[in-house]
């Protein structure tokens, strides 16, 4: 048989139209959310388990289900009729603009009654702003710079901490262990040149100078760098008794290989989240980051507190394989928070929902997080969303931090100083 | 900063160098042949970097040994490309450049969707390879041996290719074809045969590179962005064509990349390629080795 170029192309075409033929069929009574995440790209892999969470949050929302989470009882919004909820998506690519075109697409297009996302902080900005300007809720669902909610956005809201209070939580860990007598005295930070990093970093030079500790190297390097070679070089030298990274995935998994090949092992890892909260991470690296600190918003350890945490977990582990992590945590109880708004505000509008928003009261325990509750100040920031630590021992998080939800003893250092063996030199 | 930094700078920028010449020399070589820019050159890396991926978890083939076949496996590759898209692409009566700009970049958006369709977006990486974990230290200059051997596999790409452009009728037909596309055809050279094998042996060295980078670095379906990026600079800045330009200027980009990242904070590294490159355009518009 001889294939043509032309049979190729028909073969092509048809494959496509069956593909998207059943894609999507429309139902009439729901309610629709417009998610922006990176389903494409170097972050494609935090934006296809955001989906899964999402899709998971949604079940729960839409079917009756018997966990002491808002609006699991009920099938559907009942509020509005028992409507359901659809999470329609969109792909950044990472790319703040184009957040902001798909924003827009979402809400003038498809009427969406408010957006969730978006994976990176910088991305959040610009599609806050694109909301605002339509007046549509923007539920920041794991993003966490502490510039977003200061922008004296109305329709911004977040249930999660912000880095600040990682931060914090990380510094306190720190006071923690020098009244226990551990040598804590300088610190090395890495981050990446986006807002995320940025912001981080900047809040940690400032709690490190209020609190009396010495930043020996400020590393700010380029996102998805093809070599971290000089950037390692430099933490080497500066040898500083803690690496605070703040890094997404990639970066995250080149840091800790490079920091491997250059024989250089901190004392200790404290990072925050990001890359250091990602399955895929520990995958390529786990055997080499034995012991590293991470801030996190979630721990499964909850699970044996709260039945809901190990429910909620094995339903998105049978759609994805993984279990709940920092970000896929913080994205399901995100799109819970906002369907209860719209539940409560009993319409699409979106100043009635941002009011419904604005009055959310809910407290810690009927959600799968170790927070105090949710409860939005006029910037729209939860701020009872306290965060925990949690160390990598042999191939899983336990929680260290703080001391009232911690299973474990902290390692401390995870690598203990070899002066002289590894021939550095603390210049 | 210590002799030992600067030293520990330059030799890795010198390792890297080395990596980004062999990336960059199957696209160099392609160009010059017949002024075709592959725009899914990443895409092809990290093709190959998948398929070494899976020869060790599959068949448990380490990933030096699996270098030749993954090569072998990436000329069939590229011949195919050329003779199934950019043959037809270069029928094109008008626009012929651009129609060859779109086939490429086409098939690079379709191999990442692909990639990210059957393998996930998921960041994976080869665990157990012969060379993954040593690292030589000398005087406290630490050289991992993943690099070392990727640099000397890349040496030794460049060794055969001179000897197979220099010295063999393959070589001389290469030449002859890249001269004057439309004389060869009067001596009896088959030009579609010439710029199959040309497409072939492109892919290929970047099917090596590809082989000997998953020994050290993540693969995911994005892997090859930021690399193809400093490929084009690469060729551009050793010159269209030439292989010898793209050997030097892959180790100035190394070079020039490590000394940048010693001087300035480490977010603007590559700003240094960069101005190296604009500078070159000033004084030497057709790049350091080019002919045109």
């Amino acid at each position: 048989m001889k294939i043509s170029r032309r049979d190729v192309l028909i073969g092509g075409a048809a494959s496509l139209a069956a593909v998207s033929a059943c894609a999507r069929a429309q139902q009439s009574n729901e309610i629709v959310i417009g998610a922006l995440y990176p389903l494409s790209g170097a972050n494609a892999a935090g934006g296809v388990d955001a989906r899964h969470t999402l899709e998971t949050a949604a079940d729960v929302i839409n079917t009756s289900m018997d966990l002491d989470l808002p609006l699991a009882k009920s099938a559907g919004l009942a509020g509005l009729g028992g409507a359901k909820v659809t999470v329609l998506y969109a792909d950044h690519q990472s790319d703040p603009q184009k957040g902001r075109a798909e924003a827009e697409r979402l809400i003038t297009q498809k009427r969406v009654a408010a957006l969730i996302g978006a994976y990176q902080s910088s991305v959040a900005a610009s599609v806050s702003q694109t909301a605002e300007r339509y007046a549509i809720p923007f539920m920041a669902a794991e993003v966490s710079s502490p510039s977003l909610h200061r922008r004296g956005l109305k329709f911004f809201f977040r249930a999660a901490a912000h880095d600040e209070m990682f931060s914090k939580a990380m510094f306190d860990f720190f006071d923690l262990l020098r009244k226990k007598g551990k040598k804590i005295e300088t610190l090395s930070l890495f981050h990446e040149d986006t807002i995320f990093g940025t912001d981080s970093a900047m809040t940690q030079i400032k709690l490190a100078g209020e609190r009396g500790y010495k930043i020996t190297a400020d590393i700010k390097y380029r996102a998805n760098s093809p070599s971290l070679t000089a950037e390692v070089q430099q933490l080497k030298a500066a040898h500083a008794d803690v690496l605070m990274p703040s890094s997404y995935t990639t970066d995250g998994i080149l840091l800790v290989k490079t920091m491997a090949e250059l024989g250089y092992k901190p004392q200790a890892i404290v990072a925050q989240a990001a890359g250091f909260s990602e399955d895929s991470l520990y995958g390529a690296v786990g055997d080499k980051v034995e012991g590293l600190i991470s801030r996190s918003s979630f721990s499964l350890d909850l699970a044996a507190k709260r039945p809901s945490v190990g429910k909620v977990n094995e339903l998105f582990k049978a759609r994805s394989g993984k279990d709940l992590n920092d970000y896929t945590s913080r994205e399901f109880m995100a799109l819970l928070i906002l369907a209860d708004g719209i539940d409560r505000a009993k319409s699409t509008d979106g100043d009635k929902i941002r009011q419904a928003l604005a009055a959310t009261n809910l407290p810690g325990e009927r959600t799968i997080m170790p927070w105090k509750q949710v409860k939005f100040d006029e910037t729209g920031q939860n701020n009872d969303a306290d965060p925990v630590l949690l160390q990598y021992v042999k191939g899983k998080f336990v929680t260290i931090f703080p001391v009232q939800a911690a299973v474990a003893e902290p390692i401390w250092p995870m690598n203990p100083a070899t002066p002289g063996k590894m021939g550095q030199t603390a210049s | 900063m210590t002799a030992e930094t600067i030293l520990q700078s330059l030799l890795s920028g010198l390792l890297t160098g080395l990596m980004y010449a062999l990336i960059a020399v199957g696209l160099s070589l392609i160009f010059g042949l017949m002024d075709v820019v592959n725009f899914a050159h990443g895409e092809f890396l990290m093709a190959a970097m998948y398929a070494t991926l899976g020869l060790t978890l599959v068949l448990a083939i380490d990933p030096i040994l699996s270098a030749p076949l993954i090569a072998a496996l990436m000329f069939a590759f590229g011949a195919l490309v050329y003779a199934g898209i950019i043959r037809f692409a270069m029928r094109a009566r008008t626009n012929v450049g651009m129609v060859q700009i779109f086939s490429t970049f086409g098939l690079a958006i379709l191999m990442r969707g692909l990639a990210q369709f059957f393998f996930t977006p998921d960041y994976r990486s080869i665990q157990h390879a012969w060379t993954s974990g040593r690292t030589f230290s000398v005087g406290g200059v630490y050289l991992p041996l993943p690099q070392i051997v990727g640099a000397l596999v890349s040496a030794a790409a460049f060794g055969g290719l001179f000897l197979l452009i220099k010295r063999t009728d393959f070589g001389k037909a290469l030449e002859a074809t890249r001269e004057d596309a439309g004389a060869v055809a009067l001596v009896g050279i088959n030009r579609n045969r010439v710029f199959m094998l040309g497409w072939g042996l492109g892919s290929a060295l970047v099917g090596l590179a590809g082989a000997v980078m998953a020994m050290f670095f993540y693969i995911y379906p994005d892997v090859g962005a930021s690399f193809a990026l400093i490929a084009y600079v690469t060729v551009a800045l050793g010159g269209f064509g030439s292989v010898f330009g793209a050997l030097a200027a892959g180790v100035i980009v190394g070079l020039v990349e490590a000394i940048t990242a010693m001087l300035v904070p480490p977010s603007l590294k590559s700003v240094g390629i960069y101005a190296v490159y604009l500078a070159v355009v000033f004084f030497r518009p057709r790049g350091l080795f080019g002919s045109m």
